[in-house]
């Protein structure tokens, strides 16, 4: 159990990287901000929970982390930096042409990075091929994915679900980031439901709560999990929150820049 | 053709336990053999061929040699991007096989027929595209491709032809070269009716079963001829005429229309002219021309 003293220490944590986040983005005019923000505590949690080793990415025993939302690559690569993958100032060249860090993260230029997504509806098919080949080695190695609610519109979401299932791929877990952007377009109402009537064990968790989504991480059980994290899209910024049409792909200028900083310091976070 | 990918696998498979068959419910008896030796590398995954490519990836991220299968229109057309994204970007390499094109599966109409899949495929990069014609072409060039860490991509055929040949991965062979103004240039099956129907006249005849690379040096050696692709497919003419300032031509498949009707797959060449009558026919008519 934590103690309030590391909550609150965390929190500091992820009021950083949500800090880092919007520095990058408004430096770069690139990024996806608030899809990012509901998703730093997960993937902050999954790589504080899993086997892997910044100084050797390529360690054969590492489980493997994919990023199958591609947008929020801006989060994953902060994130990556605090774990020492690669120096945060280099991140700053996000989305440049030259840059190793682009606005969707390719695996063959970012150090550490185990797949290149974007496309939405990519990277959980390749999870399942990964997840599958550790079992064909009887590995106990572990894949997490993460996903949208939105990416989830995409009919090859479903087909790796049932694919999973099937194999019985209980290394594998999905993480489905349920920040609402379903909401804007094809609707999935009770996603818990339809991933249980496919067959998955389901665990519905405060996706802002790093201590709840390593929880579930250790869980074993003995098919593919999926855990719905209820997150909220532009987390700590009130601006974002309440205009999510018009910052879904929009960097601040340096006067917004410093409203969305001071919505973060005041945020009950 | 479907066989002889199967007893090449088997026979990959003694020296080397990488290799994993992933099927869309197709040919899934056919490989009970593999299945029952190597129950852990063998999934009939299903219909689900988006996935399927994917898995293949994924699979190709950890050392694993995937040899991905089913119907050709649903694994090339249906998952381009897949194969795009998951394979070719990621460089992730394996073998995507398939049954079906062109017109192989005639009676099932235009749903299952499938001509673009080598042109599509060929503009990939990280990528390798062949049309295997015989048994000979596909075991040579499975056994000397399948672990090269690109995608290849290898379509097979219910309809083989049985010309031996020399078979050379990115070689195509000189079947004819009698001097002749004409040559022609064909890939895969097809190639049975071409042979047929330019063995008596003075045509040079090339043979392809690489599409992606092409051999740019023998189509070089036929600059100056009047260059006609015959093919009951889309990507040779085009591949071919990355070679500038060549005069060639393409006989094949109609322009701006679906073949919707059923039957055989010889009475579809029939229809679109590529049976042996029809192509000699043309072949004279080119030939007045060219006097």
């Amino acid at each position: 159990m934590e103690t309030y003293e590391n909550k609150k220490m965390m929190q500091t944590v992820f009021k950083n990287i949500r800090k880092d986040i919007l520095r990058i983005s408004e430096i770069s005019g690139h990024g996806h901000i608030p899809t990012c923000f509901s998703v730093v505590e997960t993937i902050y949690a999954f790589y504080e929970v899993m086997k892997h080793d910044s100084a050797n990415p390529s360690w054969e025993e590492r489980d493997i982390f994919i990023l199958s939302k591609g947008h929020a690559s801006l989060a994953q690569y902060v994130v990556m930096s605090k774990f020492g993958y690669f120096d945060l100032r280099d991140v700053e060249s996000f989305g440049s042409f030259k840059s190793r860090f682009g606005c969707h993260a390719n695996r063959l230029k970012v150090r550490g990075v185990e797949a290149s997504t974007g496309s939405l509806g990519h990277g959980i098919g390749l999870a399942v091929g990964v997840a599958l080949s550790f079992k064909i080695k009887k590995s106990d190695r572990r894949v997490v994915v993460v996903i949208g609610d939105g990416e989830s519109n995409e009919g090859s979401v479903w087909e790796a679900v049932m694919v999973a299932v099937n194999l019985k791929l209980n290394n594998l877990i999905i993480v489905y980031d349920n920040n609402m952007s379903h909401q804007r377009g094809l609707q999935i109402t009770n996603p818990g439901d339809r991933f249980k009537s496919f067959g998955a064990i389901v665990a519905e968790v405060d996706g802002h709560d790093v201590a709840q989504l390593k929880n579930e991480y250790i869980l074993r059980h003995d098919t593919v999990k999926v855990i719905i994290a209820n997150t909220i899209k532009g987390f700590g910024c009130k601006t974002m929150i309440s205009n999510q049409y018009e910052w879904h792909r929009r960097s601040p200028n340096k006067e917004e820049h410093e409203i969305l900083l001071k919505e973060l310091d005041e945020a009950a976070v | 053709m479907r066989r002889q990918f199967k007893d090449t696998v088997m026979e990959l498979s003694t020296s080397n336990d990488k290799l994993v068959m992933i099927l869309g419910d197709v040919s899934v008896y056919l490989f009970k053999e593999f299945q029952d030796k190597y129950p852990d590398r063998f999934y009939n995954m299903g219909i689900c061929e988006n996935t399927l490519i994917s898995v293949g990836a994924g699979l190709a991220s950890q050392g694993f040699y995937p040899f991905v299968h089913t119907i050709a229109p649903f694994l090339t057309e249906r998952s381009y991007e897949q194969i795009k994204l998951d394979m070719c970007y990621n460089q992730l390499g394996g073998n995507i096989l398939t049954c079906g094109a062109s017109f192989d599966y005639a009676w099932d109409g235009a749903t299952h027929q499938c001509y673009s899949d080598l042109a599509i495929l060929r503009m990939l990069p990280n990528v390798e595209v062949i049309q295997p014609g015989s048994l000979k072409e596909l075991d040579v060039l499975l056994r000397s491709q399948y672990d090269n860490g690109k995608v290849t991509y290898y379509r097979l055929s219910d309809k083989p032809h049985t010309i031996d040949m020399p078979v050379e991965f990115g070689k195509a062979v000189v079947l004819k070269d009698c001097g002749g103004k004409i040559t022609i240039m064909t890939a895969g099956p097809i190639l049975v009716n071409v042979f047929e129907a330019c063995k008596d006249l003075p045509i040079n005849l090339v043979y392809f079963h690489t599409i992606q690379p092409i051999d740019k040096e023998t189509i070089e050696h036929f600059r100056n001829t009047d260059i006609l692709v015959i093919h009951d497919a889309f990507g040779l003419f085009e591949a071919i005429c990355e070679t500038a300032g060549l005069s060639v031509g393409y006989y094949g498949l109609p322009k701006d229309r679906f073949c919707d009707t059923y039957g055989t797959l010889e009475a579809i060449r029939e229809d679109i002219g590529l049976d042996v009558t029809s192509i000699k026919e043309m072949l004279l008519n080119k030939m007045v021309q060219c006097l």
